[in-house]
């Protein structure tokens, strides 16, 4: 399977490929890096309304 | 000036050198036999050096002689004042003595500590020396040091130069046998200190032969060392200058590779321990680009520190060094030993390779990215050995105190849970199985960066939690997933949109540094029901909303009867049950081409008007029908476009003047939901007749439409329940928990697959990209759709 290093976005097997899904130690060391440097984040924008989302409701009929 | 006998110093006789060869030339194993021909090769370098040979010849013969010819001065064959012999024979036989023991010859030499051509006379069965000058040949010959013929002037040349032919003697080296390779090598080496010299090596023995030559010195020394890799730059940078009568020269160049190749020289000397020079420029590259960083204020937001590693990494370099009077110390005696060439290489370097980066940002810029990147990985190593190292590291009696363990010891029968929140986290901890269920609580931290969004991210101090508790270690070093303490890893979060962003850490996470936990199929993501439905005592989970409306629907069919009407059919039980299946997939495909801006009355009058041929896109005349179709229907159609590339049609049309724009082209026709329609609608079609009646003990109820048929069966499934929607896994108790999502007799679990992990990891980038707007648009189009996916 071809993949694409998540670090340098070079393709690169992930069979056989003993620093899978990078293309070598350096791009994974350096993804390592910012797990343990807090460096990565999903962000989201504060949408109008947004935390209604997923609020519990109670749907009950006779 | 003049090069004759009045240049050459004598300082002691030749004595001693055969008992004790290794004093003079290192060793009699391999590398002393072939210092014997690097000293007479140096002689030679000497003239070149003077700037008067441009040429050097090495012939091995069959008999494992050798024989090294230049187009120098020839050696000086004048009366040596002080010996009463020709000079030739004063340098073969008196140790010591030598042109470049008197700087008035040369200012620059090179030859190993000056030994001289004598130690090598001394160590061979035979040596002979044949000189051509003045329009003469010249020629003595020695056996073991000693004198064997006088120099006799022969024949007639118009060639200038000097021949010394030797064979090493058996009775001092254990092997006599010269390596073709080791000396090319070497000869190369010379060939590309010496720029503009040409060195040529033939082998009697094999034939072998090579010619250096070298217009670029010791650029092209770097390109030759860095061809077949991939550079960073074009062309090796170069630095010259001279100072204090130091001459010095360095080339260098970086590739994409981790490897540092530095090579130095004095007096085309390989110092192959380094010495004052290799320092200088080491400390002054390290300081140069560190300089250029804070100038250039490129990499403001990296908080690591660029050391002198991180600067050669990938380099390759090469330092030549010309200067009197080099000491050389060391264990081979090849480490330079002067302490003011450190000051003289580094000033210079400073200087120049300071100019240089200023006036090439584009290369500047090039190398810097290459020693961010080594300074970023340099630092993650560091600090995934220092969590390992840590307290005794992350062993087992380090777990951490959030970590309920099991009492399992043995992998493959134990699980752990990683639970979303500290109340979920509480309830699992009650609810589990302590057996063989562990339950690590994790929370995603919040960081509010700009009023206008949301960080989330995993806390650093929560993910060396995790690899704790998995046992696994980190890093180059440490990382071996036999280590894993549990061969079920569940992750458990919410079925709202934080909980599907911690997921995705989560997965991304494991599937970047901890790719085996994927492969072997160790990964798994628990399926917490979203619906509660109570009835009486009784009580039932559904995992989603399709779940949850297949029982509703089951329910509300018992004990009815969908009719046709007169003369129509009459549909129950398990043919009732069959229709609705089949009526909640129709319904699922309109659902999901609405979202991608499809609407629904548009789908149903291709699907009525029977456009499902996917060919039909290619042929224009069937897109004319289309658009005549839709007309007549009421719909405005805006024409039909033609994409050249692909040979096909587009339909736009929209059911109201302000309604959304519908592309009816391949993308729409081909699809999976589109084609499903198709198949459904014929299998439907007893539904299409109005009114439907629906029949039960209390009576017949009437409905116009399909959709009208759905709404009234899933309002008589909901009768007498009460449906409960969770919001969140803490509203589930202990026992709820246990029962729904993590008891093996009846949970779900979901096991995850590379190819899940990749979508996560997809996800991922997208969510944590730099640019707001794009984002916003994936969150609101695919996140939910995401989220339903379990991703």
């Amino acid at each position: 399977m071809k993949i694409k290093c998540p670090i340098c976005h070079e393709i690169t097997n992930w069979e056989g490929n003993p620093f899978r899904p990078f293309c070598s130690e350096r791009c994974k060391l350096i993804d390592l890096g910012e797990w343990l440097t807090e460096g990565y984040s999903i962000s989201e924008p504060v949408l109008e309304g947004e935390d209604k989302e997923g609020s519990e409701e109670i749907i009950s009929e006779k | 000036m003049k090069y004759d006998a009045t240049k050459i110093k004598v300082l002691e006789g030749l004595s001693a050198v055969r008992k004790r060869p290794a004093m003079y030339i290192g060793s009699t194993g391999k590398e002393g036999l072939h210092q014997l021909v690097y000293e007479v090769v140096d002689n030679s370098i000497d003239e070149a050096l003077a700037g008067y040979c441009t040429k050097i010849v090495v012939t091995i013969y069959a008999d494992e002689s050798i024989s090294i010819e230049d187009n120098g001065r020839g050696i000086p064959i004048d009366f040596h004042e002080t010996v009463n012999l020709p000079a030739v024979e004063v340098v073969m036989t008196r140790l010591h003595a030598g042109g470049k023991f008197d700087h008035k010859a040369y200012k620059i030499s090179g030859g190993l500590h000056g030994v001289g051509v004598s130690v090598v006379n001394a160590l061979s069965e035979f040596l002979e020396a044949e000189i051509y000058k003045d329009g003469m040949v010249y020629f003595q010959r020695y056996e073991k040091g000693v004198t064997k013929t006088e120099l006799k002037a022969g024949g007639t040349t118009q060639k200038t130069g000097t021949k010394i032919t030797f064979k090493p003697d058996g009775d001092i080296f254990e092997d006599t046998h010269f390596s073709f390779d080791v000396i090319s090598h070497r000869l190369r080496e010379l060939a590309f200190l010496n720029k503009g010299l040409e060195i040529e090596i033939m082998d009697e023995r094999s034939g072998r032969r090579n010619k250096f030559l070298y217009q670029g010195g010791i650029v092209s020394f770097v390109e030759f060392l860095n061809k077949n890799k991939n550079t960073i730059h074009p062309d090796p940078i170069y630095l010259e200058g001279e100072r204090n009568g130091v001459k010095i020269q360095i080339a260098l160049q970086y590739n994409d590779t981790y490897n540092e190749k530095l090579f130095s020289f004095v007096n085309t000397i390989s110092t192959k321990e380094g010495g004052t020079h290799l320092v200088g420029f080491k400390s002054a590259l390290t300081r140069c680009i560190n300089n250029y960083v804070t100038k250039s204020g490129l990499f403001k937001n990296i908080s690591e520190k660029i050391d002198g590693e991180d600067v050669r990494e990938g380099l390759t370099s090469v330092i030549s060094v010309m200067m009197a009077n080099p000491q050389f110390e060391g264990q081979t005696k090849t480490k330079l030993g002067n302490s003011e060439i450190k000051g003289i290489v580094e000033s210079l370097v400073n200087e120049k390779l300071g100019s240089f980066l200023e006036e090439n940002p584009e290369i500047a810029k090039g190398i810097l990215s290459k020693v961010m990147d080594a300074a970023r990985a340099r630092e993650a190593a560091r600090r995934a050995k220092e969590l390992v190292r840590k307290k005794g590291g992350l062993t087992e009696q380090s777990l951490p105190g959030k970590l309920a363990d099991c009492q399992e010891r043995d992998p493959s029968r134990s699980e752990l849970f990683i639970v979303e929140g500290d109340s979920a986290g509480g309830s699992a901890k009650q609810g589990r199985d302590r057996k063989y269920q562990a339950i690590l609580p994790l929370r995603g931290k919040i960081l509010n960066v700009e009023k206008t969004r949301f960080d989330k991210i995993l806390a650093s101090s929560e993910i060396r939690t995790i690899i704790t508790a998995l046992g696994t270690g980190i890093g180059r070093d440490d990382y071996d997933i036999g280590k894993l303490r549990y061969h079920k890893v569940i992750i458990m979060t919410d079925a709202d949109i934080d909980g599907s962003h911690i997921r995705t850490l989560l997965l991304t996470f494991f599937y970047r540094q901890m790719p085996e936990l994927v492969e072997k199929g160790y990964l798994y993501i628990a399926q917490p029901p979203l619906y509660r439905i109570m009835k009486g005592g009784k009580e039932f989970y559904m995992r989603d909303e399709h779940e949850l409306n297949s029982f509703l629907l089951k329910r509300a069919a018992e004990g009815k009867v969908v009719s046709t009407g007169d003369g129509g059919k009459n549909l129950s039980k398990d043919k009732l049950n069959i229709l609705i299946k089949r009526l909640m997939s129709y319904f699922q495909c309109i659902e999901r081409l609405r979202k991608r801006g499809y609407e629904k009355g548009l789908i149903e009058a291709l699907l009525k008007a029977g456009f499902l041929d996917k060919e039909a896109v290619r042929d224009y005349e069937v897109m004319v029908r289309m658009q005549n179709e839709l007309q007549s229907q009421g719909f405005e159609t805006l024409g039909i476009e033609r994409d050249e590339v692909h040979n096909m049609y587009t339909l736009t049309a929209r059911q109201s003047p302000n309604g959304g724009l519908n592309r009816i082209n391949w993308d729409l026709i081909a699809s999976g939901d589109f084609q499903k329609l198709g198949v459904l609608i014929e299998e439907l079609k007893d539904l299409n007749k109005s009114p439907l009646f629906i029949i039960d003990d209390k009576g017949s109820k009437e409905v116009n439409s399909k959709e009208e048929l759905l709404e009234y069966l899933l309002k008589e499934g909901k009768k007498g329940l009460t449906i409960q929607r969770y919001k969140g896994l803490g509203e589930m108790n202990p026992g709820q928990l246990w029962h729904t999502t993590m008891d093996p007799r009846w949970r779900t679990l979901l096991r995850i697959k590379i190819e899940d992990a990749l979508e996560a990891d997809g996800t991922f980038t997208v969510l944590m990209g730099e640019k707001v707007e794009p984002r916003r648009e994936f969150i609101q189009n695919k996140a939910l759709e995401v989220r339903e996916l379990y991703i």
